[in-house]
């Protein structure tokens, strides 16, 4: 298995060596996207110096550290957006007759996903610790690498869950994008500017304040306003992500015996 | 008035292929509410903590923010984006042949399509006074508002129509729409106030068409374009309509010419 993941991302790099083109247009796309959001959120910031007693440089490094981690979500595990679609086209049903685990033959069909938006985390993210004066060591280093995946597997898990339930209703589209664009406008500002049943989906329910506001908290050593937690939940992270995509993983694979199940 | 039939029927037609997209209508409802939701509690923390700018008070900024909201309901809507797909699959030579003003004839579609989404106003609009209090302007800052409001969606719908204009050239516009769209939603006074831009580029930014789409009526409905200078302000977005329409005509005339050159 691991030899044919290896294939797929060989192939995958060779046409984004193809597609030059294709790969810096997506690049530029990027660029923009994250640019205009941070933007925005300097501009603000210029004239409202603190967030909840965040400032400009701490609001960035928070940004960046979902951006990482959303960014290594969408170049390993973009395909499972793709999910709802392959199904109501009838190709999910190729999957059954290979010899692979389903969900790895998802994650492995082709779709030019350039890792472009990955990359570009790295550099904002290594970017923003600076800024942000994190203090920085081996052991921080490691932490935020840990944090990255754990948001990543928090993200997997969340999205994965949702592509699942499309195995007993067609219509998850708009549950999805729900739910995406509650990510992207929710995670952008720390927890703590909520009111309280929305801090508690965001952290107990739909967790994305465990991709970036509380290993943030913890990286830049601030008090959590929003529960009065320790700062060490925020290395909670990976083990969060464990969780969270096992449990999707599982909800898959009832939702595959059911799919087979009507198909026979 | 029979001149003006077949246009009327295009815009009955969009609304009604539009409206059959029920879930999704109430789904921007639902997303709206949430937005609403997270721009009081931003906004809210960020006066809290800070001294507020320019004389700008939290409940102007809220209106602001708010009203901006509602106002995307109808912007967004891309009436346009037809002659890219008509390009893509032909459709455009059939629509060249009959006999009407085909610029027109797309322009009734998006007002069809328009006005679907503006049926989501009111809706919106309850569900936004449930979670934020709006200043309400006197009458005939309203009615000014509704000119200027008018005006900003012409210049919207050209500034639309050039940019699908120009799949005329390259089909590959879509990635070039949603650049100018994330920049013009920041330049545009949809995000935050223009004023909040800093030094020289504060001014500058007033001086782009997309000024005249949002920023202009909102600086009016919340008063900070007082009625002496409602002529001026309203002149600038007259005249980006003009120019946004005569560069959309240059465009469209040199586009007909190629598909006529293309197709002989």
């Amino acid at each position: 298995m691991l030899a044919a993941y290896l294939q797929y991302w060989k192939i995958n790099l060779l046409t984004m060596a193809e597609y030059r083109a294709d790969f810096f247009m997506w690049l530029g796309f990027t660029i923009v996207y994250h640019g205009t959001a941070l933007a925005a959120l300097a501009v603000t910031m210029m004239r409202f110096p603190s967030m909840n007693g965040w400032s400009l440089r701490e609001m960035f490094f928070l940004y960046a550290l979902w951006m990482a981690a959303h960014e290594l979500h969408n170049a390993l595990f973009y395909n499972v957006m793709y999910v709802p679609e392959y199904i109501r086209e009838g190709r999910f049903d190729r999957f059954f007759v290979r010899p692979f685990d389903t969900l790895f033959q998802v994650l492995t069909v082709p779709s030019r996903t350039f890792p472009d938006g990955f990359i570009l985390g790295v550099v904002t993210l290594a970017i923003a610790t600076g800024v942000a004066h994190v203090h920085l060591s081996l052991q921080t280093v490691l932490v935020i690498a840990a944090v990255v995946c754990g948001g990543a597997g928090i993200d997997l898990g969340i999205s994965l869950f949702v592509a699942s339930l499309s195995f007993w209703t067609i219509r998850v589209d708009t549950l999805r994008w729900a739910v995406m664009s509650l990510e992207q406008d929710f995670t952008r500002y720390p927890i703590s500017i909520y009111t309280r049943a929305v801090r508690v989906v965001l952290a107990y329910i739909l967790p994305f304040a465990f991709m970036n506001y509380f290993p943030a908290s913890y990286l830049l050593g601030k008090h959590d306003a929003a529960f009065g937690l320790s700062p060490q939940v925020g290395l909670l992270t990976p083990l969060i992500g464990l969780l969270w995509s096992g449990c999707s993983y599982l909800f898959w694979r009832i939702g595959i015996n059911r799919y087979q199940g009507t198909g026979s | 008035m029979t001149a003006l039939a077949p246009y009327i029927e295009y815009a009955r037609k969009a609304f009604a292929r539009e409206a059959t997209y029920r879930i999704e209508l109430l789904a921007e409802i639902g997303s709206l509410a949430l937005r609403v939701y997270l721009l009081r509690a931003l906004w809210t923390a960020l006066y809290t903590h800070n001294i507020a700018p320019m004389g700008l008070p939290l409940h102007s900024m809220i209106t602001y923010a708010t009203v901006a909201m509602l106002m995307s309901l109808v912007l967004e809507v891309d009436g346009t984006r037809v002659i890219r797909e008509k390009l893509r699959e032909g459709g455009i030579a059939v629509d060249l042949m009959k006999p009407i003003v085909v610029p027109f004839a797309y322009f009734s579609d998006g007002v069809g399509q328009t006005l679907v989404h503006a049926l989501a106003i009111l809706p919106s609009l309850l569900i936004s006074l449930m979670l934020v209090h709006i200043d309400v302007p006197s009458a005939a800052t309203l009615v000014v508002f509704f000119f200027s409001f008018a005006l900003g969606y012409g210049v919207n719908f050209f500034v639309n129509f050039l940019l699908n204009g120009v799949a005329f050239w390259t089909l590959e516009t879509f990635g070039l729409q949603l650049i100018v769209r994330w920049i013009s939603d920041l330049l545009s006074g949809q995000i935050l106030p223009l004023a909040f831009f800093p030094g020289w580029f504060g001014r500058a930014v007033f001086a782009l068409p997309f000024a005249a789409i949002y920023s202009t009526p909102l600086l009016v409905f919340i008063g900070i374009i007082p009625p002496r200078q409602w002529v001026t302000a309203l002149a600038v977005q007259a005249a980006w309509l003009v120019v946004t329409a005569a560069a959309s005509y240059l465009l469209w005339r040199a586009a007909a010419r190629r598909v006529v050159v293309q197709g002989g």
